[in-house]
C-alpha cells in the first residue's frame, strides 16, 4: 500500500526546541489516524446514530453538546447539533459505518485525508492553545473527552481534550503546515519537544 | 461581544458571521409577486432597540442562529437555532450545556 | 550617591547599579527605578520640549498620565517614540533620547515659536491654512504646501523606519472576576474573590502590585503599607485560581464584558527570554469586573505651571517614598486641598526643605496647620501662585493674595525662592473603563469630580474609583466588591488597622488662577486656559467641539490631566455649572497600545496560508508560486531565462499540441449527501440536476437572490443521494455558507448534509490531444475510452496503486480529465501522471497558462462573475431552466437586468499587436487628453498562443451586437491607447470539437 504523505513532513523536526533548557512544557506530535469520519444524523435520529457509534467503536457518548470519549485508539465527540467526528488509529472506519448508518439515520463522510490531527500535550498546553483560540480551555469548562468547534482566523479546528494536559486538534489539511509552524512558534517560550 | 450559541455556549463574536435581518420572509419559491421578492431581498428593518437577526456560528458548529440583539446597548436577550425544530438542538438547549 | 538620592528608603535596590544612556550621556540608577526617577536622581530636570511652543518641560507626574517627559527608546535599529519616562523601568544598556528638539534638548531652535504664541492659538491651522481662493496654491493646496514644514516643527517623537523584529502575541483568557488595579481596594477585592474559589485575574499596569500603598507612607495592620501590599500579593500568588498580571494595562472595555489588555512582558529586560513576546495582547472575558483603577491628581492652572520643576504633589511624594529621590532641595506646594500636606511632610522627612505651602483656601483646619508646622513650612493661606521663574529649571515663583470666591488677586506679588513647586488641584477618579463601557459620568459637587454612575455592564467599582479616597474606605469597598462579584455575602471582617495622616478629601472649587502669562491646561498639546476661552468666544461651546477645536485632551495622554480643568474653565466661560457642560466620553485605548500587539501572529511568516497536497513538488520543480487568497498556486513553471510570458505561452502551446497538467486541488469541493440532495441542487442551481444520472457530472450556475450571477462549477453525482459539488477557488467559503443558510433558515425540512471536502481530495486536470493516451497508460481498473468515459462521465480506477476518481470535463477546451484522489496520495498520483506523460510531451502548467486557455475559450471566472453581471450578460442564459423555480429566478427578469444596453461579455483583439491591460476602458472615440464615454472595460487579457494575438475578455455595452466592429482601449493611467476589434468571447474552437474529441 502506498504511504500517505503528511502535510507536516518538511516542517516536523523531532527533538527539543525553543526555551527547552528550562524544561519542556509542551509536546507536539502528529497522530496520523487511519480514519477520520464525520457522521451526521437527521433531526430526531441522533440517539440511533449514537447507538450505531457505540456498536461500531465501543465508545459510549455522554449526553450533551460537545460530549465525547476516547479509549486511546478510537475517539468520538460531537462538534455540532447531531454531528460527530469519529477517529480510529486504523483505516477502514468509513466502510464499517457505511452499512450501519442507514440513509434513514444520517450520512457518513470520509475525511481521513482532508483533516490533519495534531496533538498538543504538556502542562502548558492550555496556555499555548489560548494564544490561538477564543475558547475556555480550563478543565471544568472543557472536560476530558469533550470536543469543541472553533476557529483561528480562517483556520477551522475541531479540538478534543484527550487528557488533563492533552488536546487533539483536527484541522483542514491545507492549513495544517501553516498552523503547525504557528504552534511551534507559540510554544517556544515554554520549551517544546516534537515527537 | 459574546453570543451564546445554543450548542457551543458563549463564544466571541469573531466566531460568528452576520447573515442579515431575521424578520424577512422569503416568498414561496414559485411566487411571481415582485413586490414581495423586492421586500425580501432589499428591505431591512433598522430598529433602535431589539432587533431579530440571523447569525451563523461560522467559526464553530456552523449552525444559523436567531439572535435578538438590542442595537442601542448590544445586549442579546435571546439566541435560538434558526432551524427551530431541530430536535437535537432542543435537547442540547434544555440541558444548558456549554 | 546621586545628588538627589536619599540615603535610605524606597523600594529601589541600592546595591544594584544600572547603567543607561539618555541623550547620549551615560547615567546610573538602581534596580527598581523608572527612567524618570533615575534622571531626577541624577539632577536632570529638563526632559523634553513641548508640542507647539517647544517650551522646556520636566516631569509632571510619576505614572501613566505623564504628558511631558516623553522619550524615544532605542533598541538596536528599532526606535519607539513617545514613551513616558515615568513608565520605563531602567535596565542595563537602556538607551533613550528626548524628542521634539533641534539640535539639542537644551538649545532648541524651535523655541522661537514661543515668541509667536499669540499666533499659534487655538484653531491656528484652521484659520491660517484655508489658503487663498485663487492661484496655484488655492484652498487645500496651500495647506499641503505648508504641511511639510509644520509637521517638522510641531509634534512628538519620530517613528523609526527599521522593521520591528520583536515578537508580539495574543492571549485569550476567561475568568469569573477581573480586577483592574491593585491598590489596596483592588488587592483586597482580588483576595476576597480568590478566597471564595473564583477564577480571578488581577491586572496592574505598574511593575509592582500595591498602587498607592507603595508610596503612601501609611501603616496597614501594623506594617508599612508597601509590605502589606507585597504580603497580600504574595498570598494571592500561591493560589491556582488566580492569575497575576503585572505591567498589564487594561485598555479597552467592550460589549459582553470583553476587555482588552496589554502586557509588557519584556520591555524591562535587557534581553528577552527565548521565544518570549515583547508584548502580549490579552482578550479577557470576565463574568464580572472590579474596577479599582484609582484616581489622578489634577494640576492647577496658573501662569508658568509647565516650567520644569513644577510637579504634581503626590508624584513628588512618590519619588521620595518609593524611589528615594527628591525632586528638589527647596520645595514649595500650591494646593486647593488637604492631600498636599501629606506630600509636604513626606518630602520633609526625606530631607528636603519645605519653604511654603500656598493654599487657595482662606481657612485651614488645625490638623493641616499642624502638618505644615511639622514640615517647618510657611503657610500662605488665601494665596495663589501667579508666576513661576527660571529657565530650564525652576528658580522661584510669585504669590499674591487670592480671593477664592471671586478669583481676584490683590496685594503685592511676593517672590519665593524654590527649585521645585508641587501642585495639587484635587483628585479625579479614573473612570475611563466605566465610561468606555457605556456609563455617563456623574458630577459630585463635594469632591469636585466626576464619579462613575450605575454600571451598564457587569462591573463593580471599588476604592478611589468610587471617590473613596481614604485607604480604610478603599479596603472595605474592595472587599465588598470582591465578594459581590462572586455573589457571596461575606462574614463581617475585622477592620484593618490603618495609620494615616488626617485630611479632608474635598477640595476647594478652584481650578485656575487668572494672571498674565501662559497657563497650561493640556501640557502635551500646549493648550492654554486662554485657548479654551478663545474657543468659547468663537462659538465652540459644546464640550465635544471644544475638544476638537483646541485639541484639548487629544494627545497621547488622552486628557488624563487636562480633562476636568479644561471643562471647569469652559463652564466658567459659559456661566454654567460643570455638570451642565458635561464631559466627553472616554474611548479605547486607555493608554497607548503597540501596533505590533494588535497585529501579533497575523503578520509575517506565521500568518495562515493554504497549501495543496502537491505544493512541495511544485516548488521542487521550478514553480513560481502565486498567492490566490490564502492559497498558494503555481503561476508558471519557468525554465531558466524565461520571462513569465514566455513560460505561460510555452505551457499553453504545449498543452494544446500534446498535453498539460495543472493542480486543481484548490477548487472548492462540497459533499452534498441525503435523500433531498438532488431536489436541493435543483433549487440552488439555475439548471436541472435531479435528472443527472449517477456517474455523470454537469456544469451548474448559481444566482444570488437578486438574480445576479453568483458562482459556477461542475457537480458530480456519485450516488443516488451523494453529490460532489465543485466551486471556484475564490468562492468556496461563500458557496458553503450560502448552502448552509438555505438548509438551516429557508428549507430546514430538506434532508441534506453539506460538508467541505476541499481538502479531502487532491485534484489534477490533465488536458490536450494526448491526455487520454496518457491516462490509458497509467490508469488501471477501468477503461478511459470514449464509450466508458464520455464527456462529463465519471469512472473509478487506480493510478500507481491509489484509488482515483476521473471525470472527463474541460476548462482548457481540450480533451481533458480531472483526476481526484485522497489528498495524502496527491503527490504520488501526480508524479505517476507526470511520469506517464513524459513520452507524450506532457507539460506542467500554472495559473497563467490556465488563464490564457480559458480566455481563448471565453469561459467566465470571478473577473466576469463580479456581482454585477447576469447570466444573460455572460451568455449563460441557456442554463436558466424554465421548468422550475430556483434561487434568483424570480428577480432575474427585472427590467434593469434585461435592458439592451447592459454590459455583455465579448472578446477583444488588439489591432496594434500590443498587450492589453485588465481594467482598461473601451471607447468608441479616442480622446487621450480627456478620456470619456466608456462603453465598457477589460476583465482579463493575455497573449494568445493559439491565435498569435493579444486578446482580452471584456464587458461591453450592447455586447453581441458589436461583434465585428472596431473601438479603442483607453487606459490613461498606464498610457495605453489603441485600436481593437470586438469579437465573440469564443476565440478558439467555438464549436468545442477538440474537447468532445
Amino acid at each position: 500500500m502506498v504511504e500517505r504523505q503528511s502535510p507536516l513532513e518538511p516542517v516536523l523536526h523531532a527533538g527539543s526546541h525553543g526555551n527547552f533548557e528550562h524544561g519542556v512544557d509542551i509536546i507536539l506530535s502528529e497522530t496520523q489516524p487511519g480514519s477520520i469520519v464525520q457522521l451526521a444524523a437527521w433531526p430526531g435520529e441522533e440517539k440511533k446514530l449514537i447507538s450505531v457509534i457505540r456498536t461500531v467503536t465501543g465508545l459510549a457518548l455522554p449526553d450533551g453538546a460537545g460530549g465525547g470519549s476516547t479509549d486511546g485508539a478510537r475517539s468520538v465527540f460531537g462538534f455540532a447539533p447531531g454531528k460527530f467526528t469519529v477517529v480510529d488509529e486504523a483505516e477502514g472506519l468509513v466502510s464499517a459505518f457505511a452499512g450501519a448508518v442507514t440513509p434513514a439515520i444520517g450520512t457518513v463522510t470520509d475525511l481521513s485525508h482532508g483533516r490533519t490531527a495534531i496533538r498538543i500535550a504538556g502542562p502548558k498546553a492550555e496556555w499555548v492553545l489560548a494564544k490561538f483560540f477564543a475558547i475556555d480551555f480550563a478543565l471544568p469548562a472543557f472536560p476530558v473527552g469533550a470536543g469543541r468547534s472553533t476557529v483561528h482566523h480562517d483556520v477551522f479546528a475541531q479540538i478534543q481534550r484527550t487528557g488533563a494536559d492533552q488536546f487533539d486538534i483536527y484541522m483542514f489539511r491545507s492549513f495544517a503546515r501553516s498552523f503547525w509552524k504557528a504552534l511551534c512558534h507559540a510554544s517556544e517560550e515554554v520549551g517544546y519537544e516534537v515527537q | 461581544m459574546l453570543i451564546t450559541c445554543p450548542y457551543c455556549g458563549p463564544r466571541d463574536v469573531i466566531e460568528f458571521s452576520y447573515q442579515g435581518d431575521g424578520n424577512r420572509a422569503r416568498p414561496q419559491p414559485a411566487s411571481q409577486n415582485l413586490d414581495a421578492w423586492n421586500a425580501y431581498v432589499y428591505d431591512r428593518l433598522n430598529p433602535a432597540g431589539d432587533h431579530n437577526e440571523i447569525w451563523q456560528h461560522s467559526g464553530g458548529c456552523r449552525a444559523h442562529l436567531r439572535v435578538v440583539r438590542n442595537t442601542l446597548t448590544h445586549e442579546i436577550s435571546s439566541t435560538t437555532f434558526a432551524r427551530g425544530d431541530h430536535k437535537s438542538a432542543a435537547r442540547h438547549k434544555a440541558e444548558g450545556k456549554s | 550617591m546621586s545628588p538627589r538620592r536619599s540615603d535610605a528608603g524606597g523600594r529601589i535596590d541600592r546595591l544594584r547599579t544600572i547603567r543607561f544612556i539618555f541623550d547620549g550621556a551615560p547615567y546610573t540608577g538602581h534596580a527598581g527605578d523608572t527612567l524618570a526617577s533615575a534622571l531626577l536622581a541624577n539632577g536632570v530636570s529638563l526632559f523634553g520640549r513641548s508640542f507647539k511652543y517647544h517650551r522646556p518641560r520636566g516631569v509632571l507626574s510619576a505614572g501613566v498620565e505623564e504628558p511631558n517627559a516623553l522619550v524615544t527608546v532605542l533598541r538596536g535599529e528599532v526606535r519607539e517614540p513617545n514613551i513616558a519616562a515615568t513608565m520605563i523601568e531602567i535596565y542595563d544598556g537602556l538607551t533613550a533620547v528626548s524628542q521634539n528638539r533641534f539640535p539639542s534638548l537644551s538649545w532648541d531652535v524651535g523655541a522661537v515659536n514661543q515668541l509667536g504664541g499669540k499666533v499659534l492659538s487655538a484653531g491656528f491651522y484652521y484659520k491660517t491654512f484655508m489658503g487663498p481662493v485663487f492661484g496655484p496654491l488655492k484652498g487645500t493646496r496651500f495647506w499641503m504646501f505648508c504641511e511639510h514644514f509644520i509637521r517638522r516643527a510641531a509634534g512628538l517623537g519620530r517613528a523609526g523606519t527599521a522593521p520591528d523584529t520583536a515578537r508580539y502575541e495574543r492571549m485569550n483568557a476567561f475568568c469569573d472576576v477581573l480586577v483592574v488595579g491593585s491598590g489596596p481596594a483592588g488587592l483586597i477585592a482580588a483576595k476576597a474573590a480568590t478566597d471564595q474559589g473564583a477564577r480571578v485575574i488581577l491586572a496592574e499596569l505598574e511593575p509592582h502590585f500595591g498602587g498607592s500603598a507603595n508610596w503612601s507612607g501609611e501603616v496597614i495592620d501594623d506594617m508599612p503599607a508597601a509590605d502589606w501590599a507585597a504580603r497580600t500579593a504574595g498570598q494571592l500568588e500561591g493560589h491556582d485560581n488566580v492569575r497575576l498580571l503585572p505591567r498589564t494595562t487594561v485598555w479597552g472595555y467592550y460589549d459582553g464584558n470583553t476587555l482588552a489588555a496589554l502586557e509588557r512582558v519584556t520591555d524591562h529586560k535587557e534581553t528577552p527570554g527565548k521565544g518570549e513576546p515583547r508584548h502580549r495582547y490579552w482578550t479577557i472575558r470576565a463574568k464580572t469586573v472590579v474596577l479599582a483603577t484609582g484616581s489622578f491628581e489634577r494640576p492647577l492652572v496658573f501662569p508658568g505651571n509647565d516650567r520644569p520643576g513644577v510637579m504634581l504633589a503626590h508624584a513628588a511624594e512618590r519619588y521620595a517614598n518609593e524611589y528615594g529621590v527628591l525632586p528638589g532641595d527647596r520645595i514649595a506646594l500650591f494646593t486647593n486641598n488637604d492631600s498636599a500636606y501629606r506630600a509636604a511632610l513626606a518630602l520633609k522627612k526625606a530631607g528636603a526643605a519645605i519653604v511654603a505651602v500656598v493654599d487657595v483656601r482662606p481657612e485651614l483646619s488645625s490638623e493641616m496647620r499642624e502638618l505644615a508646622g511639622e514640615a517647618e513650612a510657611e503657610i500662605l493661606s488665601g494665596h495663589a501662585v501667579v508666576a513661576t521663574e527660571g529657565g530650564k529649571a525652576l528658580s522661584g515663583f510669585k504669590v499674591q493674595r487670592f480671593d477664592m470666591e471671586s478669583g481676584a488677586l490683590s496685594g503685592d506679588a511676593r517672590s519665593i525662592h524654590a527649585d521645585c513647586l508641587l501642585m495639587s488641584g484635587g483628585w479625579s477618579p479614573t473612570i475611563h473603563l466605566a465610561s468606555q463601557a457605556g456609563a455617563r459620568a456623574e458630577w459630585n459637587e463635594a469632591l469636585q469630580a466626576f464619579l462613575p454612575p450605575k454600571p451598564t455592564q457587569k462591573w463593580i467599582g471599588a476604592g478611589a474609583f468610587n471617590g473613596h479616597f481614604k485607604t480604610l474606605e478603599a479596603i472595605l469597598d474592595g472587599r465588598n466588591a470582591g465578594l459581590s462579584a462572586v455573589g457571596a455575602t461575606g462574614t463581617p471582617m475585622a477592620y484593618p488597622s490603618i495609620e494615616s495622616l488626617p485630611g479632608d478629601p474635598r477640595p476647594a472649587p478652584v481650578f485656575e488662577i487668572k494672571a498674565a502669562g501662559k497657563s497650561f491646561v493640556d501640557f502635551q498639546h500646549d493648550v492654554t486656559a486662554e485657548d479654551v476661552r478663545l474657543a468659547h468666544r468663537e462659538g465652540f461651546i459644546s464640550v465635544e467641539h471644544l475638544k476638537r477645536y483646541t485639541t484639548l485632551g487629544m494627545a497621547t495622554d488622552q486628557g488624563k490631566n487636562s480633562n476636568i480643568p479644561g471643562l471647569a474653565i469652559m463652564a466658567e466661560a459659559l456661566g454654567k455649572p460643570i455638570p451642565e457642560v458635561g464631559t466627553t466620553r472616554f474611548r479605547p485605548p486607555y493608554s497607548a497600545v503597540s501596533i505590533g500587539s494588535l497585529a501579533a501572529e497575523r503578520f509575517g511568516d506565521i500568518k495562515p496560508e493554504r497549501l495543496t497536497p502537491m505544493h512541495d513538488w511544485h516548488i521542487a520543480n521550478g514553480a513560481t508560486m502565486y498567492a490566490a487568497g490564502l492559497w498558494y498556486r503555481p503561476m508558471i513553471y519557468g525554465l531558466s531565462g524565461e520571462t513569465i510570458e514566455q513560460a505561460y505561452v510555452r505551457e499553453a502551446k504545449a498543452t494544446r499540441e500534446s498535453a498539460g497538467i495543472v493542480d486543481v486541488s484548490t477548487l472548492g469541493k462540497i459533499a452534498m449527501q441525503g435523500p433531498d440532495a438532488a431536489e436541493f441542487l435543483d433549487r440552488v442551481y439555475t439548471n436541472m440536476f435531479s435528472t443527472l444520472a449517477v456517474g455523470k457530472a454537469r456544469y451548474g450556475l448559481m444566482l444570488r437572490e437578486d438574480g445576479l450571477a453568483f458562482d459556477d462549477g461542475t457537480t458530480w453525482r456519485l450516488g443516488e443521494q451523494d453529490f460532489l459539488m465543485t466551486t471556484t477557488t475564490a468562492n468556496a467559503g461563500k458557496v458553503m455558507q450560502h448552502l448552509e443558510y438555505y438548509l438551516d433558515v429557508i428549507w430546514p425540512e430538506l434532508k441534506v448534509h453539506v460538508t467541505s471536502v476541499t481538502d479531502e481530495w487532491a485534484g489534477a486536470a490533465i488536458g490536450g490531444p494526448k491526455a487520454r493516451a496518457i491516462l490509458a497508460a497509467c490508469v488501471t481498473g477501468t477503461a478511459v475510452d470514449n464509450a466508458t468515459l464520455p464527456f462529463m462521465g465519471i469512472v473509478r480506477g487506480k493510478i500507481a496503486g491509489v484509488p482515483v476518481m476521473i471525470c472527463r470535463l474541460s476548462f482548457s477546451g481540450e480533451m481533458a480529465f480531472e483526476v481526484y484522489c485522497g489528498a495524502g496520495y496527491g503527490t504520488h498520483v501526480w508524479e505517476a501522471l507526470v511520469e506517464a506523460g513524459k513520452p507524450f510531451g506532457l507539460v506542467t502548467y500554472g495559473l497563467e497558462a490556465l488563464g490564457t486557455m480559458r480566455i481563448e475559450k471565453g469561459h467566465v471566472t470571478g473577473a466576469e462573475i463580479d456581482g454585477r453581471t447576469t447570466a444573460r450578460d455572460l451568455h449563460l442564459d441557456w442554463m436558466l431552466s424554465r421548468k422550475k423555480p430556483f434561487i434568483g429566478s424570480a428577480m432575474m427578469d427585472r427590467e434593469g437586468l434585461i435592458a439592451p444596453d447592459r454590459l455583455e461579455l465579448v472578446g477583444l483583439i488588439a489591432l496594434d499587436n500590443r498587450p492589453l491591460n485588465g481594467g482598461a476602458h473601451v471607447v468608441e472615440v479616442l480622446d487621450e487628453a480627456n478620456p470619456h464615454d466608456s462603453i465598457g472595460h477589460i476583465t482579463a487579457c493575455c497573449y494568445s498562443p493559439a491565435l498569435g494575438k493579444h486578446i482580452a475578455l471584456a464587458l461591453i455595452k450592447g455586447g453581441k451586437a458589436r461583434h465585428g466592429s472596431r473601438a479603442f482601449v483607453s487606459d490613461p493611467l498606464r498610457n495605453r491607447f489603441g485600436p481593437i476589434e470586438i469579437v465573440s468571447n469564443h476565440f478558439y474552437d467555438p464549436d468545442g470539437s477538440r474537447m468532445h474529441g
